[in-house]
Order: structure tokens, then C-alpha cells, then sequence
């Protein structure tokens, strides 16, 4: 189910490693490239490939299994489970708020407009199968 | 004498020669070891670079060349030991001066990005069972036959030759005497297969290493045929020169396909391994404390060195010496 996917990271970013492989492999499952019964590799072969230390990738998987993305199997790799979408508390939803207003005020300070804004979240939630 | 003679050269010959095409022998925006724009080495400065490394290369070899020949007559033991650490150790100084100058005028800073496939099947690679198999089975039936045979067997018979054909280290009709050659060709052929295994689970896929362990597997061949002449040799003639023929026929053809499997234009461009420069000490010595890899594709050259900023790398460097000096301790007790 997974074959043909790849996970990207930058190690010469300033988002760190760990961050960047939740995004990436969260993406995938938001938007059900990576559906439910699909396995991933295993922690090893991740972090050997990423050339990232194994407690990285085995932490992010752990994020990803607290959120209820991932099961979790014991010295192999994960499978990814159905998941009912958790109604968003007004905490969480007053936490993105905020994250999301100081991504729109960096990417202001960089020149782009309110427009191109719209336009990239738009695309971003298209993308997302939103 | 005159095969002596020809022991000293022909070491000093090859490590000369291997020197002098080294720097060629490595994947596009690689020079010296480092990081350049893949026109680079076309370039003037490129060419004059190569142009001075060759020339100091070819000193240190005429230096080389020269001890040799003092030893020859004044300490004819040392043999081309000393000549060959010597040359090493001067081009070796000479490649790393190339290196630092390139890397520092020249070098660039690739981007750091890496990428896996998320499709668990790809973890699936093996050795081949079927392909590394029969050369223990052959090493059981030699054992035996031997066994089949026993009375037969000298009370005394010559396990090791010099480089003038003469034998010189005899073993007795014993248990360790009759097997101990086939134990030592299981315990090399075990060391490859274990070094192939390692290479598998603790090293990035790419082409070199397909062709990394496709090489041991199939040296198992040459390495088993080798063990295997020399212990029949007390039951029947085998001209001596048959398994290092053997085994130079194979290695020879190994190294052919793999460089051709590398370099065919089918072989995808990939460059697995971490860009930056500054993980290679010396240009040959990866040390990367945040790569959990141990092995890592050379830069020059086929094959793959360690990380030396893990400490597993130091543990199987160890565990691999100790296996490959068994063989020697054993004969020696």
C-alpha cells in the first residue's frame, strides 16, 4: 500500500529532524496515501537511510501513535490504523490559531501577500483532500 | 631469488599503478575526495591538480622502487614491506594535500537532503541462500572424502608454500592437521557472509551495495576451491599453481562486473551517502556521530569503509580482525 512513497527531510533545515519526519509522514496519512493496513519500515532502516539517530525516527512514530496513526510493533516497523477523526478542543483550536497567525506573520515579513497566502492555504487543504 | 625478486616488485608495481588511477576511480562532482562541480576536474586548475598529484606520486614510487632495491641486498628479509608502507604512507600524504587544497579553493556544499522509500518489501533484501550454499556443501563432501580416506593420508604433509614453491609448514595425519584447512576456508567464507549481512542491515541501498554483496557472496567460490585444493593435497596431485589462479581468475572477474554494473548507463544516479565534506577526515575517513550507519559507499574506489564516530563500527572492526586472525592462531598452535 505504501510502495512508491518516499519521506524527504532536510537536514540542513532549521526545522529539526524529528519535527519534519512527523510533518511528512502525517501529510501522507492526512490525505490517505497512506491508508489504514499499510506498514511502514522499521525504525533501523529509517534512520540509516535518513543518516538521523534511531531515537528520532522512534519518537516521531511514537508521536504519530499517540495521535492514533500508527500501531506500533515491537522491534519492526509500524501499521498504520483507522482513525476516527477526534472532534478539535477549543484549546487545540485557540493553539493553531495561534501557530497558524505566526506563519502568515513570517511569511508577510517575507513579501508574500495576503492573497498569495489565501492561495497557498487553499492549495495546501486541496492537496490534504480536505 | 628471481621469484623473490618478483614478489618485491610486483606489490610496489600494483600499489604504484592503483595510486596513479585513484583519483579517476570515483562518481561524477567527487575530486580528491571532494565535493566539486562535475566539470571540475576537466577544468585547467582541475588538470594541473591531477598533473602535480601523479608527479609526487611517481616520486615517492621511485623512492619506493629504490629502498626496495637496497633491501634486496642489504636486508633481503624485509622483502617489499617496508617500500610499500613507505609509498603508501608518501602518496597517501600527497593525496591528502590535493584533498585539503580542493576541498577549501574548490569544494562546494551540496545540499543535505535525504530521502526513503516508505515501502517495508525493500527491507526484504537477503543474502542468496541458493548462491552461497553449495560452497559448504562442497567444503562437507571434501571433509568426507578425507575422512573416507584417512589411511591413506601421509603422516606428514606440507600445508603452506613459499614464494619459491617449497613447502614450508608441514601439519601431521591428525584431526586439526587433515581439517584445520577446511575449517579455515568455512571460517573465511563465514567472514564474508557475515560481512555481506552487516553490509545489508547497517548501510544504505544503493547499486554499490547490491554489487558490494554480490561480490562476497560469489567469493566464496574462489575462497572455498582455494581451501579445498590444499586440503586434498595429500591425497592427490593438484598442481599448485591452481588455486591462485583460481582465485586471481575470479577476483579479476568480480571487480570487472561489479565497475561495469557501477558504471552502466542504466545504474541509477544515486548518491545515498551524506554530501558534506567535512564528514570525510582526510578525504577517506568517514566520522559521522549522527549517522547510525556503519558502512558508507567509499568516495573513491568500489567498496565501503566505517563510520568511525560509531562505536559499533569499532566493535565489528575488531570482531572482523579477530575472526580473520583464527585461521593464523590456529595453524600456530
Amino acid at each position: 500500500m505504501s510502495s512508491g512513497l518516499t519521506l524527504r527531510i532536510d537536514l540542513d533545515s532549521d526545522v529539526p529532524a524529528y519535527r519534519q519526519i512527523v510533518d511528512g509522514l502525517r501529510i501522507l496519512l492526512v490525505n490517505g496515501k497512506l491508508a489504514p493496513g499499510s506498514e511502514l519500515p522499521s525504525v533501523r532502516r529509517i534512520a540509516v537511510d535518513l543518516g538521523v539517530h534511531f531515537n528520532t525516527v522512534a519518537e516521531a512514530y511514537r508521536t504519530l501513535a499517540e495521535e492514533g496513526w500508527l500501531e506500533l510493533r515491537h522491534g519492526r516497523g509500524a501499521t498504520v490504523v483507522k482513525r476516527d477523526a477526534p472532534a478539535a478542543s477549543a484549546e487545540k483550536v485557540t493553539e493553531f490559531r495561534h501557530r497558524l497567525r505566526a506563519l502568515v506573520a513570517e511569511m508577510q515579513s517575507q513579501g508574500a501577500s495576503a492573497a498569495k497566502l489565501s492561495v497557498e492555504l487553499r492549495t495546501a487543504a486541496n492537496e490534504l483532500d480536505l | 631469488m628471481k621469484l623473490a625478486i618478483l614478489f618485491t616488485i610486483l606489490p610496489l608495481a600494483l600499489v604504484a599503478v592503483i595510486f596513479q588511477v585513484m583519483p579517476l576511480l570515483t562518481r561524477r562532482g567527487i575530486f580528491f575526495s571532494a565535493t566539486v562541480d562535475p566539470e571540475f576536474p576537466q577544468s585547467s586548475d582541475g588538470r594541473r591538480l591531477l598533473r602535480s598529484y601523479r608527479l609526487q606520486a611517481a616520486l615517492w614510487t621511485v623512492l619506493a622502487f629504490a629502498l626496495a632495491a637496497l633491501s634486496a641486498t642489504t636486508r633481503p628479509a624485509f622483502g617489499a614491506s617496508l617500500p610499500v608502507l613507505i609509498l603508501v604512507a608518501g602518496i597517501g600524504f600527497s593525496y591528502w594535500l590535493k584533498f585539503r587544497e580542493v576541498h577549501e579553493r574548490y569544494g562546494l556544499r551540496r545540499p543535505e537532503v535525504r530521502e526513503t522509500s516508505l515501502s517495508p518489501a525493500e527491507e526484504k533484501q537477503s543474502i542468496n541462500l541458493w548462491l552461497v550454499i553449495p560452497p559448504f556443501v562442497a567444503i562437507a563432501a571434501v571433509a568426507f572424502y578425507l575422512n573416507a580416506h584417512w589411511s591413506q593420508i601421509p603422516d606428514q604433509f606440507p600445508v603452506h608454500w613459499g614464494v619459491n614453491g617449497q613447502p614450508n609448514r608441514w601439519a601431521s595425519r591428525d584431526l586439526a592437521g587433515v581439517y584445520g584447512t577446511l575449517l579455515m576456508g568455512t571460517v573465511m567464507n563465514l567472514l564474508c557472509l557475515g560481512f555481506a549481512w552487516a553490509l545489508l542491515r547497517m548501510s544504505r541501498k544503493s547499486m554499490m551495495r547490491y554489487v558490494t554483496v554480490r561480490m562476497l557472496e560469489v567469493l566464496l567460490y574462489p575462497l572455498t576451491f582455494s581451501f579445498v585444493v590444499v586440503s586434498l593435497l595429500p591425497l592427490m596431485r593438484i598442481p599448485l599453481w591452481l588455486a591462485p589462479s583460481v582465485m586471481l581468475a575470479f577476483i579479476a572477474g568480480i571487480f570487472f562486473w561489479s565497475y561495469r554494473k557501477i558504471t552502466a548507463p542504466s545504474a541509477p544516479d544515486e548518491v545515498p551517502e551524506p554530501q558534506n565534506d567535512s564528514y570525510w577526515k582526510a578525504g577517506v575517513f568517514y566520522y559521522n556521530p549522527n549517522d547510525p550507519a556503519i558502512f558508507v559507499s567509499k568516495r573513491v574506489g568500489i567498496g565501503y569503509t566505517m563510520n568511525f564516530a560509531n562505536k559499533m563500527s569499532w566493535v565489528v572492526l575488531v570482531g572482523i580482525l579477530l575472526i580473520a586472525l583464527l585461521p593464523v592462531l590456529l595453524v600456530r598452535k
